[in-house]
């Protein structure tokens, strides 16, 4: 039976990937980092959940394009007595989702505490996307849109809202820290090669592809894929607030 | 016929013969034709030969005489003159046609004289037609004979092929009888064919069954053909075989020998093909080994489901797969430590080497991580979903058989880190010289222990070691706390420091207690029971506070001795109240922060009387008071030399101007006391035993077997004039307090 979906399901059964990349969810605790996590992966929002201890993880695998990008994510303590654990999973992290809780206006203050961390700590082309998380609360809002799309402006990171109650916008900061990863691995900014970038090669037959001849599969990228990824760029955050 | 005809046209004797017999005829005809004939001539002229068989009969006669061509012209011309030789030239050409043949004997005759063949032929018709028919007949008979003969030459022959008919008819019969048998045979010989075809489709059925044909053979055994869907498609055929073959067998003729030598061959395959996969798997295992970022091909998952029946290959597979991510790990691992990422970035964990609790964290978080990609690999290998669950909350571990193998192969994988990661951790806790730092490092590292025994279970060789490193940290911890409090022992008395506030070195010890302390209520996650959270602190409260509380002890005494001035037990209640300040911020100090407690109140209740005594003293009442409690002998007390009336009155008049003093209200001793309300407490106690130790005076000396003249006069004489309520209202007791005070007044006699 297992060999009768060998061919025809291959690509369900198994998930193979074109990248790998390290991402870590950080912000202040009660944000809502760890259901924002829960919705992307589970897609259903989780209920009672307590504060995070130390840090969890999981993963997931998207799909960018013709790409598949495997995410490993780092779902870390926001409280303030774990930080020095969480900070050790900041290395080498290739993305970075920064949440602050719409309706805390604390959560918003101290952000630019978390993003020099962030930005010390991981690897040196982190893609940051800011999330104004809880933005079904809008009866509750502390943090204007346009407050934290000015501070993100400034600060030079993505930034959009979303619900991990409603489930809006939830994939949408995965996808766009994935894409915007792509995009500097296709203009030569970054190179998954190299240990620590937080971004690897997942299928292996195309890393000896690369390994052989860069420069090949450079242009071979450059002239395909690169369209057809922003082509699809525009379908999978329909009406989506990111700048 | 042809041989017959030849003697009738042979010229050799009847062409001369011929003229010779027809000139009879024809002169027998002439003689009578000249006179009666000649009527009937007329007759003859007159009938009428123009029918078609007279011009036949003449045509026929006249080519009987007739000679060549040229000679009939002769002729003809002849017969012009004559009126009947037409009729003879019409019998001569019909002749001459029809022997035409027979040209050579003619000539003779017609040469000689012309028109003598017609008369002779007049004269012998009738003889030359008789000779003819003669000669006809002779021919015929010659002809006949021969053919007679011929026939009979024909019978003979026939005869003979009758013979030899009848002979091949009987030979004929005799085959037929000998060739039934041979098609007999021939038809049992077909019949056996077609059973032997038969059978042989149903071996070829039964052997394409239960026989791998070459290619399958191939895929199983040859090197050439990569493992991949061919050779699993083959593998599978050989699993069928022989679970078919398996229930052939099981019928009631049990086994056959074919079907052992099926299991036999197919055994053997089977056996390559396993071996094969074992192949490519440790193969892929080690390439896989040699990656950082690791993931699975379908094919290598299918060849890992497929190796689970030979749990010993597996094994083997097993082994050079961890043996391979053993290296890879420790090999990443000591990069991320001495090399760091590319360029340097992100930097080398080991440049942080100063900062002890990012240097660990760093290091524990990097094999966590490490675990986390492992897991997933592992996973993928077996082809387990994914419980969705997340690293770090609680696993629940399943009794799965892939469970074990994922748990051994991470163990055995992780397990390498073990040495390089223990090293450098436990030089990292041997270094520190603050306790607070260490015990920090032991938090963290205890942190790390429960996610870990979380995500790979307690019996993880990783586990094993971060539980020694996280016990060896605790002793370091401990070692260096005890070391602190041993110092604490040894800190020289310092006997001209007037101070009553806790000494510099308390303080010290107590600020780290304090940090220490912090940094445990920090590492608690909020869902441990409460008890939990005391006891795991206990140690560390027993180690830093009990010496404390003993130093203090000591010191009060001690330096009493050296400064009999010096307020020994203000002293010791200030520090213990420091120390209770600090724990009292705590709530897993609760049990400690009792115990002092005790301590302190016995303190406090020591002070109350030392303080009473005082101020009783101070009021002037004390050697009265004294002189009552030990009047034994019943002896009325204004014989007393302390109680006489003169000495009472002094000592009531000095009460008198104690109680307008300030220190009624304010204790210049107890003011030195840290915590207010123990002074305010404290003071008031003293007041209330003053209080009732000048009641008790009121009272002796109201007592008439005391003998005092005019008793009355006596305690009126000084304030408070012998009233208690007066004396209450001094101290600022309320009615209530009255009350207590007379409680506790019994309280305290029962002391006594």
């Amino acid at each position: 039976m297992v060999l009768n979906n060998f061919e025809a399901d291959a690509t369900e059964l198994l998930e193979t990937y074109d990248f790998l990349m390290k991402f870590i969810v950080i912000g202040e605790a009660g944000t809502g980092k760890s259901c924002l996590l829960h919705h992307f992966t589970h897609n259903s929002f989780k209920d009672h959940s307590q504060h995070t201890i130390g840090v969890e993880f999981s993963s997931r695998t998207v799909k960018l394009g013709e790409k598949r990008i495997k995410l490993q994510l780092w779902d870390t303590a926001g409280q303030e007595r774990f930080r020095s654990v969480t900070r050790s999973y900041y290395r080498g992290a290739a993305g970075a989702i920064l949440v602050y809780d719409i309706t805390s206006r604390d959560s918003f203050a101290n952000l630019s505490r978390w993003l020099a961390d962030a930005r010390a700590l991981a690897s040196p082309n982190l893609v940051v996307v800011l999330v104004g998380n809880k933005s079904d609360r809008e009866e509750d809002r502390e943090v204007e849109w346009a407050d934290a799309s000015r501070w993100a402006a400034e600060n030079d990171v993505h930034f959009l809202e979303a619900s991990s109650l409603s489930g809006e916008n939830v994939e949408a900061p995965f996808l766009l820290a994935a894409r915007a990863i792509l995009l500097s691995i296709e203009s030569g900014t970054l190179d998954p090669e190299k240990a620590g970038s937080g971004v690897s090669y997942g299928d292996r037959a195309l890393r000896r592809v690369n390994s052989s001849s860069r420069l090949s599969f450079g242009s071979f990228t450059a002239s395909r894929r690169k369209g057809s990824v922003k082509l699809k760029v525009k379908k999978w955050i329909p009406g989506s607030k990111c700048c | 016929m042809a041989t017959l005809s030849n003697p009738l046209l042979t010229p050799t004797t009847s062409g001369t013969a011929t003229p010779t017999i027809e000139r009879k005829p024809s002169g027998s005809y002439g003689a009578p034709s000249r006179n009666p004939v000649s009527l009937r001539l007329y007759k003859v002229l007159s009938t009428n030969f123009e029918d078609e068989s007279t011009k036949q009969a003449l045509r026929t006669l006249s080519d009987l005489y007739s000679t060549s061509p040229s000679k009939g012209n002769d002729y003809s011309a002849y017969a012009l003159n004559n009126d009947i030789e037409e009729e003879v030239t019409g019998h001569e050409q019909t002749f001459s046609t029809d022997s035409s043949i027979a040209q050579p004997s003619l000539p003779n005759l017609t040469e000689s004289l012309p028109g003598e063949v017609a008369s002779r032929a007049r004269k012998n018709l009738r003889r030359d037609m008789e000779n003819q028919l003669a000669e006809g007949s002779r021919r015929f008979l010659a002809a006949l004979s021969e053919v007679d003969s011929r026939l009979g030459e024909l019978q003979t022959h026939v005869a003979v092929m009758r013979a030899s008919c009848d002979e091949a008819e009987t030979q004929l019969a005799l085959t037929n009888e000998s060739s039934k048998m041979l098609l007999e045979r021939a038809g049992h010989l077909r019949d056996e064919r077609q059973e032997v075809e038969d059978k042989k489709s149903i071996i070829n059925l039964f052997l394409s069954r239960f026989t791998l044909n070459a290619a399958e053979v191939e895929a199983l055994t040859s090197r050439d053909v990569s493992v991949g869907p061919r050779f699993f498609e083959a593998m599978d055929r050989t699993e069928k075989i022989r679970e078919d073959c398996r229930v052939l067998m099981a019928g009631e003729d049990g086994s056959t020998k074919a079907g052992l030598e099926i299991m036999a061959s197919t055994a053997s395959n089977l056996e390559q093909g396993y071996e094969k996969i074992l192949r490519y798997c440790s193969n892929e295992f080690r390439q896989i080994g040699r990656e950082s970022q690791i993931e699975v091909g379908l094919i290598l998952q299918e060849a890992v489901v497929r190796l689970r029946k030979r749990p010993e290959l597996l094994n083997e597979a097993f082994t050079s797969l961890s043996e391979s991510r053993q290296a890879t790990l420790m090999s990443s691992f000591l990069a991320a430590l001495t090399r760091g990422g590319p360029s340097g970035y992100p930097r080398p964990i080991e440049l942080h080497a100063h900062d002890p609790m990012r240097y660990v964290g760093d290091m524990l978080a990097w094999v966590h991580q490490a675990i986390a990609a492992e897991r997933e690999f592992l996973e993928s290998l077996f082809g387990m979903k994914s419980d969705m669950r997340m690293v770090g909350s609680i696993r629940k571990f399943e009794k799965g058989e892939e469970e074990e193998w994922v748990r051994d192969l991470m163990d055995s994988a992780v397990g390498k880190l073990c040495v390089p990661l223990k090293v450098r951790v436990q030089q990292t806790i041997r270094s520190q010289e603050s306790s607070i730092v260490s015990y920090k490092i032991a938090n963290l590292l205890q942190f790390y222990l429960i996610t870990m025994y979380r995500t790979i279970g307690e019996n993880a060789l990783l586990c094993k070691t971060l539980k020694e490193i996280t016990d060896m940290s605790y002793k370091v911890f401990y070692e260096s706390i005890e070391m602190h409090s041993q110092l604490l022992e040894r800190a020289p008395l310092d006997p001209d420091n007037p101070s009553l506030t806790p000494p510099a070195v308390v303080l010290d010890h107590v600020h780290i207690l304090r940090e220490i302390m912090v940094v445990y209520q920090s590492s608690l996650a909020g869902d441990e029971h409460e008890d939990d959270i005391t006891a795991g602190f206990n140690q560390v409260l027993d180690i830093m506070v009990d010496p404390v509380v003993t130093l203090c002890i000591a010191i009060g005494e001690q330096k009493q001795k050296v400064r009999p001035r010096w307020d020994g037990g203000v002293y010791v209640i200030n520090c213990l109240c420091y120390l209770q300040g600090v724990l009292s911020t705590f709530d897993f100090t609760v049990k400690k922060r009792e115990q002092i407690q005790t301590t302190i109140d016995y303190r406090v209740t020591q002070l109350t009387q030392d303080h009473t005594i005082n101020i009783t003293r101070d009021a002037g009442l004390l050697q009265v008071l004294e002189t009552i409690e030990k009047n034994e002998n019943k002896e009325p007390l204004s014989r007393v030399p302390a109680t006489q009336t003169a000495s009472l009155q002094r000592s009531l008049r000095q009460f008198s101007l104690w109680l307008s003093g300030i220190e009624v209200v304010h204790s210049p001793r107890l003011a030195q006391l840290a915590v207010q309300k123990l002074h305010t407490k404290i003071h008031q106690d003293a007041l209330v035993r003053l209080s009732k130790a000048y009641r008790t005076i009121c009272d002796e000396v109201k007592k008439p077997e005391n003998k005092y003249e005019a008793a009355s006069t006596l305690l009126g004489s000084e304030r408070p004039f012998g009233q208690m309520h007066l004396l209450q209202q001094i101290f600022g007791f309320d009615e209530s307090d009255d009350e207590e005070s007379e409680s506790s007044d019994d309280d305290s006699s029962s002391d006594e």
